[in-house]
């Protein structure tokens, strides 16, 4: 019989030797090629000594081509729970060194606890994905804990944020996991996503192609969209993570964490009376009057590579998370396209589903017309936006700057869209349809009959904007709340939102709506 | 090495700021489309020459057409 001492001393080294992975020499391998080791990225992730692992002795199921003798530490995957700026976090992060953080049955049955404990316990939970893809030797083992952590992606959905970030190869069918998460974060060189590698498609569709071509950070952050976020390495990564979580609530069943503001809500911002110019046809850059208007300028932005045309992300207003929807009047005039539409109505559905009010800015001329939209569908994704706005029963709170035309008008959350405020400033051009095209239609005749089309085209025009096309006819209409001094955006703002946030709204009782997909 | 300048979006091309020679920085703007009832400027992708400006004034443009091309 051993004693105590004894007993606890082998405990030791157990741990320390299933701790160090697939070795010095495999460690040596991650570190030069810019990542760092699994267990690094916890450490550096999570507040100091406050790191929980479980399951470092689960053992991998392997009994053929001679796997039954080998060791893989942990399954190549650390899971447990941790502290980030103090609230409790779930973590799971895939180890390369031990056979490339390949997914075999345990390795996914551990990472599919993970979630399971994240929303039993109502906790956010990150995936920290760096793996070869399935364990080929574990055949449907490997298939089959993938469908139980896509099924398990699923019904955590809305309960607590998932956020995964990929800090090295996800390759195959394991793509679909971050997919069915909230947020993707990627890094530069290091990683890179797809469902099929190059070497099978160069087999199957004849294709050569490259792991960034095919699925690096530049393609999903700026072509596909499938990425949010691109980190330059991987402490940058998991910074921007844990900047991301200070937004957010554990779950579902709470309010995102206020923050002391650091910024006075009365603050002016006399800047905005320049920023957003008078004259209609100027462009000017949205993320300049977003930073005059949260607080300290602060905004972390999703998607900041994809569909540019809106600008979407989270800010403060005095130190209370919001989500911000901003047409961009910059890039293709601010207009809704399918990219933008499918960005904005899903962030949108993010922030309704943690209770995260949103604050939408409206500069926009109406959805982009013309037949490459209608071709690929432009009333399919554009019905997006008016769904997840329409939908959401957060306090809802739009600021119109200028143009408002149209269906661009209720898709950014009109007072019918459900705005719970709606304050727009003395530029604005809030209208069914643009002056030009109305004046045409309204006074066809009188046009082409007319010795001076040009002239009577103008003196028409100008009594319609007047009439019809200014924020005070809208304001009679009550379709705004108020017309405001740019000045006083940010303090109009944080009043609404402050006399909002017991806001009840409950949508009728039904299994789920059926969004336009 | 050439570098095109290309349509953001389908438009009229409104107002021209740059002449072949011109010698212009990144970001700089190069011309304005019109679209949407709306001036877009176009952006030089990176600073360069201009080689070659490929249409003028009053002309529409596909989205993703070239419309210089700097060196």
């Amino acid at each position: 019989m051993s004693t105590m001492d004894e007993k606890v001393s082998e405990l030791l080294a157990r741990k320390q030797k299933l701790k160090a992975g697939g070795g010095p020499k495999a460690v040596e391998k991650q570190h030069a090629s810019g990542k760092m080791t699994a267990r690094e990225r916890l450490d550096y992730f999570f507040d100091p000594g406050t790191f929980v692992e479980f399951d470092l002795f689960a053992r991998h199921i392997g009994t053929d081509y001679g796997l039954d003798k080998a060791e893989l530490p942990a399954d190549g995957v650390v899971t447990g729970h941790g502290k980030v700026a103090g609230q409790d976090v779930f973590a799971y992060s895939e180890d390369f060194t031990v056979v490339a953080g390949t997914y075999g049955e345990r390795h996914g049955k551990k990472i599919s606890k993970t979630v399971d404990m994240a929303r039993k316990m109502g906790v956010p939970v990150v995936g920290m994905n760096d793996s070869g893809g399935a364990r080929v030797t574990e055949e449907m083992g490997a298939l089959s804990e993938y469908g139980q952590l896509f099924f398990r992606h699923v019904r955590t959905s809305g309960v607590v944020p998932q956020i995964a970030l990929i800090l090295g190869p996800v390759a195959g069918g394991q793509a679909y996991s971050p997919a069915l998460m909230d947020f993707i974060f990627m890094v530069e060189k290091t990683s890179y996503m797809f469902i099929a590698g190059p070497p099978l498609v160069e087999a199957v569709v004849f294709t050569k192609t490259t792991n960034e071509e095919l699925g690096g950070p530049a393609v999903h952050g700026a072509v596909s969209g499938v990425s949010d976020l691109t980190a330059t390495d991987d402490k940058d990564c998991l910074d921007r993570t844990k900047a991301l979580l200070s937004y957010l609530p554990p779950n579902c069943n709470q309010q995102p964490p206020r923050r002391e503001p650091g910024d006075d809500p009365q603050r002016p911002c006399p800047e905005l009376r320049k920023i957003i110019p008078a004259e209609p046809r100027r462009s000017y850059d949205i993320h300049d009057v977003i930073a005059q208007i949260v607080d300290n300028g602060e905004f972390f932005e999703i998607k900041k590579e994809y569909a540019l045309n809106l600008v979407v992300g989270f800010a403060r207003l005095h130190g209370r998370p919001v989500g911000v929807v901003a047409n961009n009047p910059l890039v293709k005039a601010g207009c809704l396209d399918i990219n933008a539409s499918d960005k904005g109505a899903r962030f949108i559905r993010f922030c309704d589903a943690f209770n995260i009010p949103l604050i939408n800015l409206q500069d926009i001329p109406g959805f982009l017309i013309g037949n490459e939209m209608e071709h690929k569908g432009i009333i399919r994704h554009g019905a997006k936006m008016l769904f997840a706005y329409a939908e959401a029963t957060v306090p809802k709170i739009t600021t119109i700057l200028r143009k408002a035309y149209a269906g661009g008008y209720l898709a950014m959350c009109s007072k019918d869209l459900g705005a719970d405020f709606v304050f727009s400033i003395p530029t604005a051009e809030v209208c069914l349809m643009g002056p030009e095209g109305a004046v045409n239609i309204l006074f066809r005749k009188e046009l082409s009959a007319a010795k001076d089309p040009q002239a009577t085209r103008q003196q028409r025009l100008g009594e319609f904007f007047d009439k019809y096309v200014n924020p005070y006819y809208s304001a009679a209409l009550q379709h705004v709340d108020d017309i405001i001094d740019p000045q006083d955006m940010r303090s109009s703002i944080i009043r609404a939102l402050e006399v909002s946030l017991n806001k009840q709204d409950e949508l009728p009782r039904k299994k789920h709506g059926n969004m336009p997909l | 090495m050439a570098e095109s300048v290309t349509a953001p979006m389908v438009g009229k091309v409104f107002e021209i700021q740059c002449k072949v020679g011109d010698k212009v920085e990144e970001n700089q703007v190069l011309l304005i489309l019109e679209a949407m009832k709306m001036e877009i400027p176009v952006v030089a992708p990176a600073a360069g020459t201009v080689k070659e400006i490929k249409v003028k004034v009053g002309e529409t443009v596909e989205s993703d057409s070239v419309l210089a091309i700097l060196e």
